[in-house]
């Protein structure tokens, strides 16, 4: 099926874009009061990217990382992370990769290597290698046994961001099961899960 | 009430401003003028009257970057220079130096963004990005985004206090924890997208989409010092660039 660049951004997508960007923040604060070891800052992005394509997802992406810079400019740069793990998890979505566990789980681990490429270079060039986050001191660790620095930043970022990313888009996956037909009948992406005329 | 003058300038100027000590840390080699920077926002700060929200939101989001940013590079920084040796860990003069840097820049670049936001609301800035060219569509998803969110913790809140009364554990072991995340968070979001219909026909009956141009009821207006200021930025950062490079 053809579809325009456009045609992603229907009204149903735009107004979800809220609601996704609202989830990323209080999945954090979940996850936080929880005192969960993870982030999991990034389930509404890569469940717009699932239900409404890659497109919008990097918007949501990008307002999410914007609306969290106004209270710490340390997000903004992370901004292309966020926009790269939203357009990933839509891409994947479209071939197919959310619709059982397992595929869900390679998803899962492709999207940790988009969000590690994309992340490690900015916290390496803009910060010089730690940001003050649990990875920080894992990265010291690496230097301190005498690893190179851009190594030992993709290391420790890949390791924090592993469990992070897979527990999130199963999270994402168990989501979009519970979703009703009706409603993902009006998301670009959304015939690929409905329960019922699974066809076209 | 007069209001004050800082605070009236047309959210682009102050917006341009911002961008203009981007750039200007940018191009000033050395960090002597970068730290430099910081001691000005405060002046603004205080003349706009935002100081102690400026200050703190400062202390709050950058300082613990810039402690971990500066004591990384003095330590990990490769150079020949050494300041202080002991054991595995060397203090070295190219590190210090590289830390000084980047941690200035940092500084400056976070802090006129933070007094950027303070200065200016959201709703001024967006309304003038949408005086720029930005689709009405664009202005909404972000304004409502800043309404949703205090909307939605609350509703988290009630809906884990909801669940814990079912008996859903949120204290104990990790992965008890780790289970009450599940049942917090679904009901949160299938909730939410509910209300995106009645979102969509809200505003589909106030003709949101329809293909004509859009009336406001919130105006900005711009003043001559809102035409002079941006002249000023681009003379000084064409004068930096010609220093920089060609001098």
């Amino acid at each position: 099926m053809k579809r325009n660049f456009k045609d992603d951004f229907n009204m149903m997508a735009m107004l979800l874009i809220p609601i996704a960007v609202a989830v990323n923040l209080v999945g954090f604060q979940l996850a936080n009061v929880l005192r969960l070891p993870i982030f999991l800052d990034t389930i509404g992005t890569i469940l717009v990217g699932v239900i409404a394509g890659p497109w919008v997802a990097l918007l949501a992406g990008l307002i999410t990382n914007l609306i969290n810079a106004i209270f710490n400019p340390v997000y903004l740069p992370y901004a292309l992370t966020s926009m790269a793990i939203g357009v990933g998890a839509g891409l994947l979505s479209k071939y197919g990769f959310f619709k059982k566990i397992p595929k869900t789980i390679v998803s899962g681990i492709i999207i940790t290597f988009i969000a590690v490429i994309v992340s490690a270079p900015i916290t390496v060039l803009v910060f010089g290698g730690a940001t003050g986050n649990t990875s920080s001191l894992i990265t010291a660790t690496f230097l301190a046994s005498g690893q190179q620095l851009w190594s030992a930043v993709f290391s420790s970022t890949f390791i924090t961001e592993i469990a992070d990313k897979v527990v999130s888009v199963l999270i994402v996956y168990f989501i979009v099961q519970k979703m009703s037909d009706r409603y993902l009948s009006k998301m670009n992406y959304g015939y690929l899960y409905m329960k019922r005329n699974n066809k076209k | 009430m007069k209001q004050n003058f800082l605070l009236q300038l047309h959210p682009l100027t102050k917006f341009y401003f911002s961008l203009f000590i981007l750039v200007a840390v940018l191009i000033v080699p050395g960090y002597i003028f970068s730290f430099a920077v910081f001691p000005i926002l405060v002046l603004i700060a205080i003349l706009a009257g935002v100081t102690k929200e400026f200050l703190s939101i400062v202390l709050k989001a950058l300082l613990s970057v810039l402690v971990i940013v500066f004591i990384m590079q003095m330590f990990f920084y490769p150079g020949d220079e050494v300041l202080w040796k002991a054991g595995i860990f060397s203090i070295t003069q190219e590190g210090l130096d590289y830390g000084l840097l980047l941690t200035s820049r940092i500084l400056a670049i976070g802090a006129v963004f933070i007094l950027f936001f303070r200065m200016t609301e959201v709703r001024d800035f967006v309304k003038s990005l949408e005086d720029k060219g930005l689709p009405p569509m664009g202005a909404y998803v972000v304004l409502s985004t800043l309404q949703i969110i205090p909307e939605m913790r609350r509703q988290a809140n009630t809906i884990m206090e909801a669940q814990k009364t079912r008996g859903v554990e949120t204290e104990g072991s990790l992965f008890v924890r780790a289970k009450a995340f599940i049942p917090t968070l679904t009901p949160l979001i299938l909730s939410s997208i509910a209300s995106t219909e009645e979102r969509a026909i809200t505003l589909e009956s106030r003709a949101f989409s329809a293909p004509v141009k859009k009336t406001s009821l919130h105006q900005l207006t711009k003043n001559s010092a809102d035409r002079i200021l941006p002249i000023v930025y681009v003379v000084i950062l064409v004068g930096l660039l010609v220093w920089r490079f060609f001098l």
